[in-house]
């Protein structure tokens, strides 16, 4: 087999037109994605049942079916009704864009919320007792005891989970979407040579995949300085 | 609900697809794991390296472009195979079923890896070591000490994988299998109703999440039995 | 091989280990007759642990010779394993497997080692229970049971193999003090049947009691080696007498 080094020279710039898409897709939906797991992690753990019942079935319809089911229903199924072509949400739901954005916040909402709980029930019970011990209310040791701990623990978990959300993002060319997904496929449609393509591209990604852990991997550190022993 | 009439068949024609890709995946799944997870912690040196690049390579690439590489890649490798013994062929078709099984399964796979690696290093040394004073070969002290721990200290985050698994099929329909995406696509194109459609499939997705999760339940309470404070 | 009372069943020579470049014994000589009882102290560090763990061959000695029950210990994993039967060993963390019941914990090793058939490895499993009290909790898991119900039921464990030696490394150090005394029993009773017994130990009480001889190691050198009764009220070594002042003091 012969490879064609002239398209892999002409292809990857292509791609990389794409790429600002791909963050975008990326950086927008782990935004609105972790507001959303907060407030999912809140209504968790307040103990009051008419809000964690909504966010329980929510996590467990969101985790339980495959993203790429999701984004269909939003961008295909949506526009059957036609209470949403007429809603104030329908120049966002028109769009492939936003049904994307839509689709990869309220999925990722709903993992990062299982991630950060898992912070929060990793923290150690006894620093709870200290805590109130000390006088401190529950809302106080919430923020000074709980949060920054909790935060450290899912550190990992959350790096693992941005990467899974970039993969995520290459789903977007299915819905038209001209990411570095969806240029690839078009290059590979005209020109039929998925080797040289669609292995460039997976090198692309593999560095953004890189890039992600060492930044999380960064904070993590830092995040867990008081750990560290002196020298 | 009537205009699912009609569709009924198709839909369970689909699940059954879907049932057949999670089994083959599956088995494959663990068999990539187990070696993976065998290359990690042997002692030599190359096979470290491939299982690191295995490992590296399949989380850090969208799983949509692994499949789209082996199945494209794949049909024009045995294309070219083919085109020696007979010219007049000019283009063979893949099973997406077999590519897409072999495909998710490379990719959980990489993840299963970690878990079994992780799984074997987190059985207790004393325990070992225990088995060995008492003068149980190490062939024997891996069968009836660390198998039995492993798979316990394994069972939560293989049923994470499981469920990877199912929800990857739906992806195998990007490169044309007949399951249920596949079936709503069609069902769209004839009703105009890709709402209902695309529920039905989340639908028969959560459950399968459903089915998978309360047995990944049973048998994480059947492995932690020995765990409980009985009296 | 028979051995006769009173004849060495365990001798080392000239025994030295490293971990890396950290000298973990040195120049150790230890010679255990049969049916004797020598209890091991010393401070955390010292050596002690790795010198019995080297008797099993849990630690490979780096030079000298380790001679257990008539076989010296090579590289060979056959001898190893021999060995390993007649050297029974309880850990400082009980080490019981922990998805077998009690009673399946007894019956491992004989059945896979010496393919014992299921209803006698049972018999010898229950009839060891018994000795150490514990019969009624064989179909427990392990835990279920307390920290000194687990000790004792490593001490069945070990039994089974019906060992001509029993390794002790700091057998009750994990425990509750409300527990210590319970394990210690079930040792003594061993000891007044006649087993042979090396003991890493702080416990001093069981130590004047039981021993025939104590040995008191530091920084991986055998200090002083004596009779209970000597080795308390006249230490020799500077050393001995400073460890024994902390440690009776408190």
């Amino acid at each position: 087999m012969i490879v064609d080094f002239s398209l892999i020279i002409d292809s990857i710039p292509k791609m990389l037109t794409g790429l600002s898409l791909t963050l975008q897709l990326l950086f927008v939906s782990a935004f609105l994605g972790t507001i959303l797991a907060i407030i999912l992690l809140l209504m968790r753990i307040s103990g009051r049942w008419y809000l964690q019942w909504p966010a329980v079935v929510y996590i467990y319809i969101f985790r339980g079916t495959p993203i790429l089911v999701q984004i269909f229903i939003i961008y295909h199924g949506l526009p059957q009704f036609e209470f949403i072509r007429t809603s104030i949400f329908w120049p966002i739901l028109r769009e492939p864009y936003g049904c994307a954005i839509l689709a990869l916040s309220l999925n990722t909402g709903a993992y990062v919320s299982e991630i950060l709980r898992g912070g929060i029930l990793g923290v150690p019970r006894g620093l709870h007792e200290a805590g109130s011990a000390l006088g401190l209310s529950v809302r106080q040791r919430f923020i000074y005891i709980t949060t920054p701990i909790a935060v450290r623990l899912a550190i990992p978990a959350y790096s693992n989970d941005i990467v899974s959300l970039m993969k995520a993002t290459a789903l977007a060319s299915t819905i038209t979407l001209l990411d570095m997904m969806g240029i690839a496929r078009t290059i590979v449609a005209d020109t039929f040579a998925p080797y040289e393509v669609f292995i460039s591209l997976a090198v692309i990604y593999m560095i953004l995949t890189l890039i992600i852990q060492k930044s999380f991997g960064w904070f993590e550190r830092y995040m867990s300085r008081y750990l560290k022993k002196e020298a | 609900m009537e205009e699912l009439s009609g569709w009924g068949d198709d839909f369970f024609w689909g699940s059954v697809v879907v049932a057949q890709v999670f089994i083959v995946s599956l088995f494959l799944m663990v068999l990539f794991g187990l070696i993976g997870a065998g290359a990690k912690l042997s002692k030599n040196r190359i096979a470290n390296n491939i299982a690191a690049a295995y490992t590296v390579i399949f989380r850090g690439v969208p799983e949509i472009l692994v499949l789209l590489l082996l199945y494209f890649g794949a049909a024009i490798a045995l294309t070219n195979i083919v085109q020696i013994f007979d010219p007049n062929i000019k283009f063979l078709d893949i099973p997406p079923f077999w590519v897409g099984s072999f495909g998710i399964a490379l990719v959980v796979g990489a993840y299963a890896t970690e878990t079994f690696r992780g799984a074997f290093l987190g059985v207790d040394p004393g325990q070992i070591e225990a088995a060995r004073a008492l003068g149980i070969s190490s062939f024997k002290t891996f069968i009836y000490i660390q198998i039995p721990e492993m798979w316990r200290l394994a069972l939560p985050a293989f049923g994470n994988h499981m469920l990877s698994l199912i929800k990857d099929t739906a992806l195998i329909s990007i490169i044309g299998l007949n399951e249920t995406l596949f079936v709503a696509e069609q069902a769209t194109a004839t009703t105009g109703k890709p709402f209902t459609m695309f529920i039905v499939v989340g639908l028969i997705y959560l459950s399968f999440s459903t089915i998978i999760t309360l047995t990944v339940m049973g048998l994480e309470k059947y492995a932690n039995k020995h765990l409980e404070h009985g009296r | 091989m028979t051995i006769n009372e009173g004849q060495p069943i365990i001798v080392l020579e000239n025994v030295a280990k490293f971990f890396g470049k950290f000298q973990a014994l040195k120049n150790i000589n230890l010679t255990v007759a049969k049916g004797e009882k020598v209890v091991v102290c010393g401070p955390s560090g010292s050596g002690k642990s790795t010198m019995i763990r080297c008797i099993n061959r849990l630690e490979e000695h780096n030079s000298g010779r380790i001679i257990v029950n008539g076989n010296e210990l090579t590289e060979s994993e056959k001898d190893i394993d021999a060995v390993r039967r007649e050297v029974g060993m309880v850990f400082q963390s009980f080490n019981l497997f922990p998805h077998l019941k009690v009673v399946d914990n007894l019956m491992l090793a004989p059945r896979l080692v010496r393919n014992t058939p299921k209803p006698e490895a049972r018999e010898i499993a229950m009839k060891f229970l018994t000795r150490v009290r514990i019969a009624d909790q064989a179909d427990k898991y392990p835990a279920q049971l307390s920290g000194g119900q687990q000790q004792r039921v490593a001490i069945a464990r070990a039994l089974c193999m019906n060992p001509e030696i029993m390794l002790f490394d700091e057998p009750t150090s994990a425990l509750d003090p409300e527990m210590i005394s319970e394990v210690l029993d079930v040792m003594t009773d061993l000891a007044e049947e006649g087993m042979t017994m090396i003991v890493v130990t702080h416990e001093m009480g069981f130590a004047r009691s039981v021993a025939d001889k104590v040995v008191f190691m530091d920084q991986g050198e055998i200090v002083e080696m004596n009779p209970p009764v000597e080795f308390f009220e006249s230490p020799k070594s500077e050393r001995t007498r400073l460890f024994l002042s902390q440690i009776l003091t408190h």
